[in-house]
């Protein structure tokens, strides 16, 4: 029964090679500054080169864009401030040198990753990548629960690699080439079939990476790593899927697997967000949200709109990584409290339904999603929605006055979708070269229906009845378990 | 067999847990308060073995202490020599270093694992949008409901779970002995202890959300065996084959003496030739231009010092409860908090009035408050409710953007920005005192003889005769962001709240004109019309002090631009002090109290190791390095020993908890503390978990007790009390109280007394009211009690090292 593990020992010779040593600690100085000025560098040639970025290759090997700015600006900044976050947070970690190194190198395969046109070093660039998460997520290798999260969710690593290789490679072969832009060219000349089973590959390899049901577990049990970590996992980690749905963009049109991506996206979406709602623990409840976030992301690929995707990529990863920055602010003494029951007036109505309205007709002018009966009109509507949903929250609301109960859901929306909107025009003009990125579907019986699916959601969720479903809560509650042997499977023999 | 055989084996093994307080009133308790009637060497013998907890520090902090010279090489090696230990002190280090932590696999793995995941959902307090099914019939009926849908307890048609928590322990302890019952039932409240320290807390406390979703150990017990017996888990404890070195245990123990005796002398030294040189002729100045109390905290000792050195100001030590045990009721979030140390029970409840005329801006401070309780709800609403979760993010994900650059790179920036803008409520209330649980023929208002009492017992605890024209009552409160453990840097006397309500509720009462009159004439306090009470906060983290003087006279305001100016300077030199920084120390200070990176805000409590009750002209010339609670007091004006009982029944036994916790908290920071902040997983609005959840962390986390995984910070000593009164008045004070006399007896805490009847000489108390010279070194042998065992030099000698 006892069975000692000897691991302890090479923990505490880990903990010597990173000790506070000369050279570890100019790591903790220097990598923060460094990543700083990537950020810059990148910022400043995007902006001095927008709307033209200029295209620029070496060999077959790598190619620089819009979008690889786009993404290198995005994960220099996240890194950046992640590093700066942590020089105080871990201050005093006997791995604070591991960390800074492992975030600058998680950095780099990033950037190496979008940058890469060369299939082999794609493929090397996602296995480092999920190799150094994976390290992050068991960077305290004294501790036990740590080292069993690192191995779980490296195995989920490996296993998209293996995918993503399976896919890429297929394509290579078939159609002669190792570099990723001639080969998207090639695709509708490759046969049907190798393309399913290519684009199918790498689905797999892009949902286990946004931890997409079934593959979602892997990012529940991925809190032994330090909060900024965490921070950096789920605004440049988990997204990675899609930049790479981004890039094959081609594929899933040819093997007609959108709506795959729709029905899984959307379901995993539904079933997260609900999830979310039973949790206690705060790191938990993020994943949870991020797992649903990253649903709705897959879901815009399945409707054609990969640029949207990008963009909720870019803006989910400012919202994750300030709220688990912000994670130790939930503290609060409370009381147990009655959910109120206002019933809505039908002038109030009559106001939600118009700020509906108008956001989505001001949503659609700014970005041309929705004007035509095509897959734009569903992200139309999810605007439409929220902004009735917001309304609705301000105009019951009782401290407000008549006159603030009419501007701030007006100075709202504007303020929200407008940026929004120039956000996503200006990601759409970065990503112009790249084909098939934002082509609306014409509607299909499979969206409507899947429309609905997404209504009726809204529906159960808003009237509240899932809370008299035992059930369900259990259902759910174990759904979203950690691995166990990331969960007291050791203790700690005393002296 | 019965069920009150059960219950009464429930509330016997309940012992051995303790209280896991929740994070918004962070109290820094002993975690062994259940064994304080044993010896502090039994009590640990027994935690070490039920929780697999280490009881001493650590090998390395003995080194550094050792090699610091923190430890006298005399004293050491004359309680090795006792103990028959004849190798050096480097010896016996190394060989207490040669022993290491071991991990082992948990053998309930999956039971515990499953009893987390119920717990934690039970007993959120709200965090969670959707509760757990059933919560209002209590833990065990719930969890009854849900259990047939457990896909983990995979339970089959037609097992019937027991319908009530006391069938289900009858029908498991029913295969096992009676006299086995207390020791199974231990094992399983121990193997969380964490968990069921808060079921502890709950039940004592009776918060709201324990009348609401009732939990009891009985419920808790009644999950878990019949969950063990499902999953025929263990149910009895494991024999544990011993393969630890006993002598280690005795060489730590032994080590801790000796450190705790270093410290002791050197206390004494310093306070004997303070005493002797400069009492009585250099004592405070006659007419000191304002007085200033402060909590009895170990971070006043700083700021006083800082405070006195500008200028001709006095300051005083007193519990930072001000005396009024009261529960506050906040303005902003409209509950009421306890305000006075968790011994004491609330007989009143203070909460905010207008001003007078100022009922307007109450009205407007009260609608941003709506506003900004508003913005809370809108934004939870919209991040949780299907589709908008989505539309939100897109719509302020910008916006966040721009927020992690301003709170990452310009905290400090932002602290002042706040500072500036912003209009406590404290300037438009006042603070209104009522009786708490009245019957409801009695008025709610309280009568004057209570106000009276309540001043009165503040300046004969303190020993106070002169007033100057301004007193201020310095209450301190902990300004931190992004900090779960905010709490346990707050103000340990007011149950972990800040102690600025009460200060300005004292003051308040001090200023009524009746009050003072009452005093004069019954009492001989004579408190000059000129003299104004104000209330203040010294802020800890930025050791900034604010005066609450919305209501002072102009005459008062014009005497009040120096003070202001001299605590400034104090603020000033304070943190660089604090720091050990010479340049933008208060910048640097507001940066650490804004800043969300920040695992370090300040270090409270830590390093301390003494308490000195008696006036201020004993320790005022020495800088104690804050290690040390401050109490003032004169006995020349308490010839009964009445208000010296007071100080050792209420304060000592504060510091003691608080003394016993970061002992605890630093031995053993896995199972006793918090663990590190940097893998801190929030948990029901109330408490931690580490990583992807488990057991509830009960105490201070590793930052607030060492500079880094390698550095320690605080110094685990016990604490040492040293009062300067009579030696007999005190022996009184200890017959009279047996439960003052058990703490010492057992050891929990160290007593000297500085005799002034007997040429100021410091004693030390042994056991049985027997004192000795305080700086006689130890000759004690059963000062190591049954713990220790003999040692074979052959054994020793093995040890490879
Ligand atoms: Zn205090």
């Amino acid at each position: 029964m006892n069975s000692e593990t000897k691991i302890q020992e090479n923990a505490s010779q880990n903990s010597k090679n990173t000790g506070s040593g000369p050279s570890s600690s100019a790591s903790v100085k220097m990598i923060a500054p460094i990543l700083w000025l990537l950020f810059t560098v990148n910022l400043a040639y995007l902006l001095y080169f927008f709307p033209n970025v200029p295209e620029w290759h070496l060999g077959n090997i790598v190619r620089v864009n819009g979008f690889t700015l786009l993404i290198w600006t995005t994960v220099t900044f996240f890194s950046a401030l992640v590093s700066s976050y942590a020089g105080n947070y871990l201050h005093g970690f006997r791995f604070h040198a591991r960390f800074m190194k492992l975030c600058l190198g998680f950095t780099l395969s990033v950037m190496t990753f979008v940058v890469s046109e060369n299939i082999f070093l794609l493929l090397f660039s996602w296995m480092v990548m999920g190799f150094i998460m994976s390290r992050l997520i068991g960077i305290d290798s004294e501790w036990a629960e740590a080292r069993e999260a690192s191995k779980y969710t490296q195995r989920y690593f490996l296993s998209g690699t293996l995918f993503l290789s399976l896919g890429v490679l297929i394509l290579a072969f078939t159609s002669g080439t190792y570099s990723v832009d001639v080969m998207i060219t090639l695709i509708q000349d490759l046969p049907q079939t190798t393309v399913l089973i290519a684009a199918l590959c790498i689905i797999v390899a892009a949902i286990i990476q946004s931890a997409i049901y079934p593959f979602h577990r892997w990012l529940l049990s991925a809190m032994t790593a330090p909060t900024p970590a965490s921070a950096l996992m789920h605004a440049g980690f988990v997204n990675g899927a899609g930049i790479l749905l981004a890039l094959f963009a081609s594929i899933f049109f040819a093997s007609n697997t959108l709506n795959f991506l729709l029905i899984i996206g959307g379901l995993t979406a539904i079933v997260a967000q609900f999830t979310k709602l039973l949790q206690v623990n705060v790191k938990q409840r993020l994943a949870c949200s991020t797992i649903a976030q990253m649903g709705f992301m897959i879901m815009q690929c399945g409707l054609g709109f990969f640029n949207a995707a990008v963009v909720h990529l870019i803006l989910h990863g400012f919202y994750k990584a300030y709220l688990f920055l912000a994670s130790g602010e939930e503290i609060a003494l409370s009381k147990p409290q009655e959910p109120l029951k206002i019933r809505i007036k039908p002038l109030q109505a009559l106001v939600v339904f118009f700020f509906g309205v108008l956001g989505a007709i001001f949503f659609a002018f700014l970005t041309g999603k929705g004007t035509e009966l095509d897959s734009g009109i569903f992200l139309t509507l999810i605007v439409a929605i929220t902004v009735g949903q917001a309304t609705y929250n301000i105009v019951k609301e009782r401290s407000l006055s008549i006159s603030q109960k009419i501007i701030l859901p007006m100075a709202l929306f504007i303020a929200g979708i407008g940026i929004y909107a120039l956000l996503y025009n200006g990601v759409t003009v970065l990503m112009k070269d790249m084909p098939m990125i934002a082509v609306p579907l014409p509607l299909s019986t499979v969206q409507i229906v899947f429309g609905v699916v997404f209504l009726i959601g809204f529906f159960i969720m808003k009237l509240g009845g899932y809370k008299s479903l035992p059930w369900l809560y259990v259902r759910l509650l174990n759904l979203s378990q950690p691995n166990k042997k990331s969960i007291l499977m050791y203790k700690s023999k005393s002296l | 067999m019965s069920h009150q055989h059960i219950l009464n084996s429930i509330e016997e093994a309940s012992r051995v847990i303790g209280k896991t307080w929740p994070l918004y009133s962070f109290v820094t308790s002993n975690p062994l308060s259940g064994y304080e009637k044993t010896s502090f060497s039994k009590a640990v013998n027994s935690a070490k073995e039920l929780l697999n907890a280490r009881i001493f520090p650590e090998a390395s902090i003995y080194r550094q202490a050792w090699e610091d010279g923190e430890i006298n090489e005399k004293e050491l090696l004359t309680l090795l020599r006792e103990n028959g230990l004849d190798q050096s002190p480097d010896f016996y280090l190394r060989k207490m270093e040669s022993q290491k932590r071991t991990e082992e696999k948990n053998p309930n793995h999956e039971l515990d694992r499953i009893m987390a995941k119920w717990l934690a959902a039970f007993m959120d307090e709200g965090l969670a949008e959707w509760e757990m099914p059933g919560k209002k019939e209590g833990f065990y009926k719930a969890w009854r409901k849900l259990a047939k849908y457990d896909s983990e307890l995979s339970i089959a048609q037609g097992i019937d779970v027991p319908k009530s928590p006391s069938e289900a322990l009858l029908q498991i302890l029913s295969g096992y002995s009676e006299n086995e019952y207390t020791k199974i039932l231990t094992y399983h409240l121990a193997a969380l202890p964490g968990w069921t320290g808060y079921i502890n807390y709950r039940v004592e406390s009776n918060s709201a959300w324990q009348q609401k979703y009732p939990i009891s150990l009985e419920d808790y017990l009644a999950v878990r065996l019949w969950i063990a017996s499902h999953l025929k888990a263990h149910i009895l404890p494991q024999s544990k084959n011993s393969d630890i070195d006993p002598t280690i245990t005795n060489l730590q123990y032994i080590w801790l003496k000796a450190w705790e005796k270093s410290w002791q002398n050197q206390l004494v030294k310093t306070l004997k030739g303070e005493s002797i040189t400069t009492e009585p002729t250099k004592g405070t100045d006659p007419d000191p231009e304002a007085q200033m109390v402060f909590c009895i905290d170990t971070r006043s000792e700083l700021i006083r010092r800082h405070v006195e050195s500008k200028g001709n100001y006095e300051t005083y030590g007193y519990a930072g409860f001000f005396g009024i045990a009261m529960d506050y009721n906040n303005l902003n979030d409209g509950l009421s908090r306890k305000s006075c140390p968790p011994i004491l029970d609330s007989s009143y409840q203070v909460s905010e009035i207008p001003q007078t005329n100022k009922e307007g801006q109450l009205a407007a401070y009260e609608r941003k408050n709506d506003n900004f309780r508003f913005i809370e709800y809108f934004l939870r609403r919209m991040k949780n409710m299907l589709p908008s979760a989505f539309g939100y993010v897109e719509g302020s994900g910008f916006y966040y953007g721009l927020s992690l650059l301003g709170r990452t790179l310009l905290p400090g920036f932002f602290y002042r920005f706040k500072a500036k803008r912003s209009t406590p409520h404290e300037t438009v209330c006042e603070p209104k005192i009522e009786r708490k649980n009245v019957e409801h023929d009695m008025s709610l208002s309280i009568p004057l003889e209570d106000k009276v009492a309540i001043v009165k017992s503040a300046f004969d605890l303190m020993g106070w005769k002169h007033f100057a024209p301004v007193v201020l009552f310095v209450g301190h409160g902990s300004h931190s962001a992004n900090n779960p453990f905010g709490s346990s840097l707050d103000c340990g006397a007011c149950a972990a709240s800040p102690g600025r309500h009460n200060a300005r509720m004292l003051a308040k009462l001090a200023n009524i004109p009746t009050v003072r009159k009452t005093l004069a004439d019954k009492y001989q306090i004579n408190i000059p019309e000129e003299t104004i009470f104000i209330g203040a906060e010294h802020n800890t983290t930025t050791d900034e002090i604010v005066i609450f003087d919305s209501e002072v006279p102009n005459s008062t305001r014009e005497k009040l631009v120096q003070i202001k100016s001299d605590l400034l300077r104090a603020q000033q030199t304070a943190t660089q002090d604090r720091l050990g920084i010479s340049k933008d120390s208060i910048a640097v200070a507001q940066q650490k109290a804004n800043d969300w990176g920040e695992t370090r805000p300040e270090w409270g409590l830590a390093k301390n190791a003494g308490f000195i009750i008696a006036p201020r002209t004993l320790t005022k010339n020495y800088n104690l390095e804050s290690r040390c609670f401050l109490h003032s007091y004169d006995w020349e004006l308490d010839r009964t020993g009445k208000a010296l009982e007071g100080i050792m029944q209420g304060p000592m036994v504060v510091t003691q908890w608080i003394n016993n916790h970061y002992y605890f908290s630093t031995v053993d920071n896995d199972t006793f503390g918090g663990g590190s902040k940097i893998t801190h997983n929030i948990t029901g609005k109330f408490g931690v978990v580490q990583g992807n959840g488990g057991d509830l962390k009960m105490g201070l986390p590793l930052q607030s007790l060492q500079q880094s995984d390698h550095e320690p910070y605080h110094q685990p000593l016990r604490l040492s009390v040293l009062i300067k009164a009579p030696e007999t008045m005190v022996n009184d004070i200890l017959s009279r109280n047996e439960n003052l006399k058990t703490l010492l007896d057992n050891e929990w805490i160290y007593l000297m007394v500085m005799d002034p009847l007997q040429d100021n000489e410091i004693k030390r108390y042994q056991k049985d009211m027997v004192w000795t010279p305080a700086m006689e070194t130890s000759k004690n042998n059963d000062l190591l009690e049954k713990l220790m065992q003999p040692v074979e030099v052959d054994e020793l000698s093995e040890v490879s090292i």
